[in-house]
């Protein structure tokens, strides 16, 4: 590759070639295959970007973008063809707006959940989290995958909070989605008093969602603004413990369509207890633990916060006792302010998934609540069969979209270092994709060695994908190899 | 223009005799166009055949639910989706109905209160398609634009059926996004001037909880229909204030404090039309009402899940209200009234009344984005209404605009209107220029771009090139352009 | 002035299609919703009275384009004036009118249907609108009746062609007659010498034929010297109250349907429901005694100029509100072991039978059509016997019944309250 150009370009320092960095981007713990980068820059400006999407384009040099900082999960940053250069964005470290009135924040790439949140919070806002990203985990990279969000009721749509963005698409054209698009630079919209909140348009499409979910294959994305949610004066946070999950979920359906509460989810003992396994006793702290757990929270605002949780709570109790449930404030020896506190923040390190064995191999889908519980005693009997204590299996049950459906996440966790359980639970891996597909699961989200078969069933869209993808990437050079392109 | 007979009779086949027609007998009904035919396919396939013949023959389509409106050029085949009328499936447990495209709002919306839910009302009002992309008077609580869509079902411009989302890989409807990028990103329905080409047969919708009866006592006899009795936990009120600036403090911080099932922030020439059941009642009315009015204001609706909740939301309410120097408007408190609203509000979507009764005929901005910008933007947009109003071309409503928060004030919809007779040609020049010089400002002032037929081209440069995106995303999917861009389809 | 008189008010269509279902708020689901028989029959948006209104401004503005399909457009509509009301709850615009006038316009100008035709051609030879067989007055035999046209009596029973005619229909003479003599009202009939009202021939376009058959009737009615006509046929009810009235021939006469009457003379102690009739019912509003009957409103002015569609005299538009609904229902409730329920479209916002408008007569399928989707809207609520109040209805309802297998059984009001009485 004719890295000169570029170093010309970005200064020499900044192209980095040494195996030793290289090989950090080489792998991550999905199974995807190992290919090394031949180079990696770090851009700290919109402009930078744009050279290296320039030299991209005139060397044919596949780009693989990163912004969050290692470790990674699902093979999307591990290149998928060899002589790529990775575009690690994790430097652009900048929060451009933090807007109280509007509820609106914008910041680069880089930022993480641990760097945003203290700043909205400042203003008296929030955001509407994944469940405890990792401590390097980035704001942007989170939404553009659409990661579940913890407080269904704030989702209207699945590709929120994203507002508004910038993206630098393959072919290198630059492109403001929503409100944002203008008329006016940023610079004058803010002139006039506007923030790029809205996010449809411009024109008939709404550009950000072709941008979500696209594992960086149409583009780089430079900026992003969400919407924010304002932050409670008062919270009340609940667990109910059951073995009977139907109930639960049926508790959960009720909660989230009266929008009664926030943050809303389910794990499983295993889940529950690597969250808070701050030692090696999570086996004594799991056995405290019940079956399952649905958490929630009711919150109250500016006006009479005592009495906007009470009423709430009226309808929370009804429910609950109509299905012979009952809230407490503690799951185990885990107090849900506990869990409130823990789960409005990323991870503490180490990252919870990686505590009980030191790695974790993830199976998600969405699904609908009729399916759920068939779809987790077949994941229960596939991961028996293989040897795999049902026991170890970890289960976050996050209804979505206002309870449209329901996010279904396995964790498999696992020693990587014991090469026979690796090549075990990369069976199931595939084994548990297959067989939830077969029962109806949805895997918006395909990655790594799955996402073939994931896209085999659905040849209509991916035809019209990949037309548009032609589009905005003529040249193939954004991200090759990942989702169906 | 006319079909030849072995083209004609290709289309026939696929539908059978009586549902395609060239005669132009039937065309003035038809938008006063001259159609190449108009055909009426029952179902998903005859949809397809249709499309695939258009490909074949290199006829020009355009698909239309029921028909509102409509800008259509001569010579194109009308697919007039009538017969696709059926609600596919409400999936309560997962809040979500699947429709086919001809289902209307007020049928789908009386399925789903027997049920517990309802959902979002187009400003089109409940006579038009439940499918639409659009924003209505219920948006503060259901959310509006794009963003009620799950999965849908579509014919390509070039025949192909596509299932988005969930229907593509897993046959269920709970998703419209994914695997991977999300078609949703196009598969966006009705906004001017472009549509998504080919035909959306089936489409998923969110719906949403509904605190309400099963049906609305209605009693009486039209137009003079009213509730026996207000709901339980249900409250409509009418607020002014002394200044704009007021209204939108407290608009905002009843979105913050998530108290409104609607809010509208229309001011009283749109309450007097909505409680009218005549063009006279209504200009007396509106008389009557501007002289209560300390200024501008809106109307909210309030709905609890328990006394508890309604009593908490009630006391939140008038305390914002209060705060910022607003209060109710007494005559409207009566519950014959608040009744007649509520009706109006949610299960008719008003618009008739407030848009076409006066004088036949409306010309619209509407604004979808930030709504405390927009809102700077429709005063000017107001006060440049009133010597159209002085000089008798237009209804006189005060300058008014309209609008009100989205998803809980996140986001925001502004509109204004002028109403008028469209047989007078000098009302109707004065209306067009209003409308040109307000959008003209607000595209120069960096407020929006409004993106009306005829604009794309001038405006796409400073919208990040959109238009050419948009345009080689159109010829990838229809290479032979058989589905034109053309206005809304209600 | 024809059709032209109604240019304003076929602009003003916004084509919501609001005239295609029942009054939004009163929709209670998916089924049940739509109001007009034709555009829910025939689909294209013709058919629909948006469509109508298009089509006559077109035809104002550049001429009628007479075809085929647009004779099959305005012959195919029973005129029952449901679309109107529907329109009329939030627009000031008239739209049954411009409709009527372009029927007839279209037979003016030569454009007629053939069957009507034939129909309109028997009237003009044999008065009648419906196939003549025996004398018009042979139904009363043996009831000793008073001859209204020869004795001096408070109120004529006018008793219409198909009651009078149809051997199925005639018990309705004979019970109406029956229940007016056991009131001791001092009523008689015209027999042989009434005329047929016209009303039909007016909807079905033949407006001179019409007015020929209302100044003969209305001759009959002012030799009788009555101030009262009752009449058990809602299509001569809505005729003489109403039609008679447009055309200013009715004067001061009082008209009132049997289900108008009934009550009155129930309430006064005549007429005394004491017999239990165990049955649970449904009823059917018949257009021309529901919707169609609220009564004419005479108006004369011009629009004023400027901004909004409205007139100096403000126009009152008959927007539905002033049929005959509540009375009917009040003898159902009067009868004991009788229980009503109802069906899902009512009212103002009835589903028609099928029959109206010289549709039975010129596309008996579509009337049955019709008819048979009202069948099972009434099978839905559960109840044994669809009750109306016009001959036609039950003509019509009867053999829709009959073709569905359905085991509902259909009555005419009076049928039920007759058997009520002592």
């Amino acid at each position: 590759m004719e890295l000169t150009a570029l170093k010309n370009a970005m200064g020499p320092e900044r192209v980095i070639c040494d195996p030793s960095m290289l090989e950090r981007y080489a792998a991550d713990i999905s199974f995807v295959n190992r290919v090394r980068p031949v180079s990696l820059v770090a851009p700290k400006t919109a402009a930078e970007v744009q050279s290296l999407l320039k030299f991209a384009n005139e060397t044919k040099t596949p780009l693989v973008p990163v912004s969050s900082g290692a470790p990674h999960f699902r093979g999307d940053t591990v290149p998928g063809v060899g002589g790529a250069l990775v575009v690690d964005l994790s430097g652009m470290k900048q929060i451009m707006m933090v807007d109280r009135e509007r509820r609106v924040a914008m910041c680069e790439p880089g930022v993480t959940f641990a760097e945003l949140i203290p700043a909205v919070k400042k203003a008296g806002l929030r955001l509407n989290m994944p469940l405890l990203p990792r401590q390097t985990k980035s704001v942007i990279g989170s939404i553009l995958e659409r990661e579940p969000l913890v407080m269904p009721k704030y989702q209207w749509d699945i590709s929120d909070p994203l507002a508004c963005t910038e993206i630098h698409f393959g072919n290198g054209e630059v492109f403001r989605t929503g409100q944002a698009a203008g008329p006016g630079t940023i610079a004058q919209q803010r002139a006039i008093g506007g923030v790029q909140k809205a996010p449809y348009g411009p024109g008939t499409a709404s550009w950000h969602r072709l941008i979500q979910g696209a594992q960086g294959t149409m583009g780089i994305v430079t900026w992003m603004s969400m919407r924010c949610e304002i932050l409670p004066s008062l919270e009340e946070p609940f667990f109910v413990g059951s073995s009977r999950l139907d109930e639960l979920l049926e508790l959960t359906h009720w909660l989230v369509r009266m929008g009664l509460v926030n943050e809303c989810f389910i794990l499983n003992r295993t889940n529950l207890a690597a969250i808070f396994d701050d030692d090696a006793n999570s086996r004594s702290l799991r056995d405290t633990l019940p079956q399952w757990a649905l958490f929630y929270t009711v919150a109250g605002y500016e006006y009479f916060p005592e009495e906007r949780v009470s009423s709430h709570l009226v309808s929370v109790t009804e429910i609950s006792q109509r299905l012979g449930l009952e809230a407490a404030r503690t799951a185990g020896r885990i107090s849900a302010r506990e869990m409130l506190k823990t789960v409005q923040e990323p991870s503490a390190d180490p990252y919870w998934k990686l505590r009980p064995k030191g790695a974790c191999q993830d199976v998600f889908f969405l699904t609908l609540q009729e399916k759920i519980s068939g779809q987790i005693a077949a994941m229960t009997e596939l991961a028996e069969a293989r040897g795999y204590a049902a026991t170890d299996l970890g289960v976050y049950i996050q209804p979505i979209v206002q309870g449209t459906s329901l996010h279904c996440e396995f964790s498999l966790f696992y020693d990587a270092a014991n090469k026979g359980e690796r090549e075990r639970i990369r069976d199931m891996t595939g084994a548990a994709t297959r067989e939830m597909m077969a029962r109806g699961g949805f895997f918006s989200r395909p990655y790594g060695e799955e996402a073939r078969a994931i896209l085999n069933r659905d040849a209509g869209t991916v035809a019209v994908l990949n037309a548009f993808r032609k589009i905005f990437d003529p040249n193939n050079l954004m991200n090759p190899g990942k989702v169906c392109f | 223009m006319a079909l030849s007979k072995e083209v004609y009779q290709a289309f026939e086949d696929v539908v059978g005799p009586e549902f395609i027609c060239d005669d132009p007998a039937i065309m003035p009904s038809y938008h006063k166009t001259e159609f190449a035919a108009v055909i009426l396919p029952e179902n998903t396939a005859q949809v397809q055949s249709i499309i695939r013949l258009c490909n074949r023959f290199k006829l020009e389509f355009r698909p239309v639910c029921t028909g509102w409106t409509g800008t259509f050029k001569p010579g194109v085949l009308y697919i007039d989706l009538r017969r696709m009328n059926k609600i596919i499936e409400i999936n309560e447990k997962n809040m979500y109905a699947v429709v086919e495209p001809y289902v209307i709002t007020a049928q789908l919306q009386a399925e789903l209160m027997k049920r517990g839910f309802h959902l979002n009302v187009k400003g089109a009002g409940v006579n038009c398609s439940a499918m639409l992309r659009g924003h209505g008077h219920l948006d503060q609580s259901t959310s509006g634009d794009d963003r009620n869509h799950l999965a849908i079902e579509w014919v390509t411009p070039a025949g192909e059926l596509v299932h988005s989302g969930s229907l593509g890989s897993a046959g269920e409807w709970f998703c419209g996004d994914g695997p991977g990028p999300s078609l949703r990103s196009i598969l966006t329905s009705a906004v001017p001037p472009g549509v998504t080409p080919g035909v959306f047969t089936k489409a998923a919708l969110k719906i949403y909880h509904w605190p309400g009866p099963t049906k609305f006592p209605v009693i009486g006899t039209s137009p003079n229909y009213e509730l026996s009795e207000i709901p339980p936990n249900f409250m409509a009120r009418y607020f002014s204030f002394p200044s704009v600036e007021q209204a939108w403090a407290a608009e905002n911080k009843i979105g913050e404090a998530e108290l409104a099932m609607e809010l509208m922030g229309f001011n009283v020439a749109m309450v007097a039309a909505n409680i009218s059941t005549s063009n006279e009642e209504e200009e007396a009315t509106f008389k009557r009402l501007s002289k209560e009015v300390l200024g501008p204001g809106f109307f909210v609706i309030i709905a609890g899940n328990s006394a508890a909740d309604f009593a908490y939301k009630k006391r939140a309410l008038f305390h914002i209200v209060e705060a910022a120097g607003g209060q109710s408007l007494k005559s409207l408190e009566n519950p014959r009234t608040e009744g007649i609203l509520l009706c109006q509000c949610i299960r008719v979507s008003a618009s008739i009344r407030e848009t076409f009764r006066p004088g036949g005929m409306f010309k619209s901005i509407p604004v979808m984005g930030q709504r405390d910008l927009t809102i700077k933007w429709a005063i000017g947009a107001g006060k440049a209404k009133s010597p159209l109003i002085e000089a008798g071309h237009i209804v006189d409503d005060g300058g008014a605009s309209f609008g009100w928060g989205v998803e809980q004030g996140h986001v925001g919809k502004t509109e204004i209107f002028c109403k008028f007779d469209p047989m007078n040609p000098v009302a109707k020049e004065a209306v067009q220029k209003w409308y040109d010089e307000q959008s003209a400002r607000a595209y120069k002032e960096n407020y929006f771009a409004l993106l009306m037929p005829g604009h794309p081209e001038d405006i796409g440069k400073s919208l990040s090139n959109y238009h050419v995106w948009w345009n080689a995303i159109q010829k990838e999917l229809d290479p032979n352009r058989v589905s034109p861009e053309a206005g809304a389809l209600v | 002035m024809g059709l032209e008189q109604y240019k304003g008010d076929m602009n003003m269509c916004c084509r919501c299609s609001a005239c295609k279902f029942i009054p939004m708020q009163k929709i209670s689901g998916n089924d049940y919703s739509y109001v007009c028989p034709s555009i829910s029959r025939y689909n294209f948006h013709s058919y629909s009275a948006g469509g109508r209104m298009n089509i006559g401004a077109a035809a104002l503005a550049n001429g009628p384009t007479y075809t085929d399909r647009l004779l099959d457009i305005v012959y195919n509509c029973q005129m029952c004036g449901a679309c109107g009301v529907s329109c009329n709850y939030a627009m000031d615009m008239e739209v049954m009118a411009p409709i009527t006038e372009f029927r007839v316009k279209c037979v003016a100008d030569g454009k007629t249907h053939p069957v009507l035709d034939k129909v309109i051609e028997r009237l003009r030879q044999q008065d009648s609108m419906v196939p003549v067989t025996g004398r018009r007055g042979d139904w009363a035999a043996g009831l000793q009746l008073k001859d209204a046209t020869k004795e001096e009596v408070d109120v004529l029973y006018y008793v219409g062609c198909l009651t009078s005619y149809d051997k199925r229909l005639q018990k309705l003479a004979r019970i109406t007659a029956n229940i007016l003599k056991k009131s001791g009202i001092n009523f008689g009939i015209a027999g042989d010498a009434e005329p047929s009202s016209g009303g039909t021939a007016y909807e079905m376009g033949y407006e001179q034929d019409f007015l020929n058959q209302a100044s003969k009737t209305m001759s009959l009615i002012r030799k009788t010297g009555v101030n009262t006509v009752v009449t058990s046929s809602a299509e001569d009810y809505q005729a003489i109250k109403v039609l008679y009235d447009k055309f200013k021939l009715k004067g001061d006469l009082k008209v009132l349907h049997i289900a108008e009457f009934i009550p009155q003379l129930v309430k006064e102690g005549r007429l005394k429901p004491r017999k239990a009739v165990n049955l649970a019912v449904t009823y059917h509003d018949p257009c021309h005694l529901g919707r169609l009957a609220e009564p004419w409103v005479h108006w004369e002015g011009q629009k004023v100029p400027g901004d909004r569609f409205v007139f100096d005299p403000p126009k009152t538009y008959r927007r539905g509100s002033g049929g005959v609904y509540e009375e009917p229902r009040q003898i159902l409730q009067s009868i004991p072991g009788v229980t009503l329920t109802e069906m899902p479209r009512i009212k103002e916002y009835a589903w028609c039978c099928g029959a109206g408008g010289g549709v039975s007569d010129s596309n008996p399928e579509f009337a049955q059509w019709t008819a048979q989707e009202r069948i099972a809207e009434a099978e839905s609520t559960g109840a044994e016997a669809l009750v109306s109040a016009c001959p036609k209805c039950e003509m019509t309802f009867r053999e829709a019944a009959a073709a569905t297998g359905s085991r509902l059984k259909v009555y005419d009001i009076v049928e039920l309250f007759e058997q009520a009485i002592e």
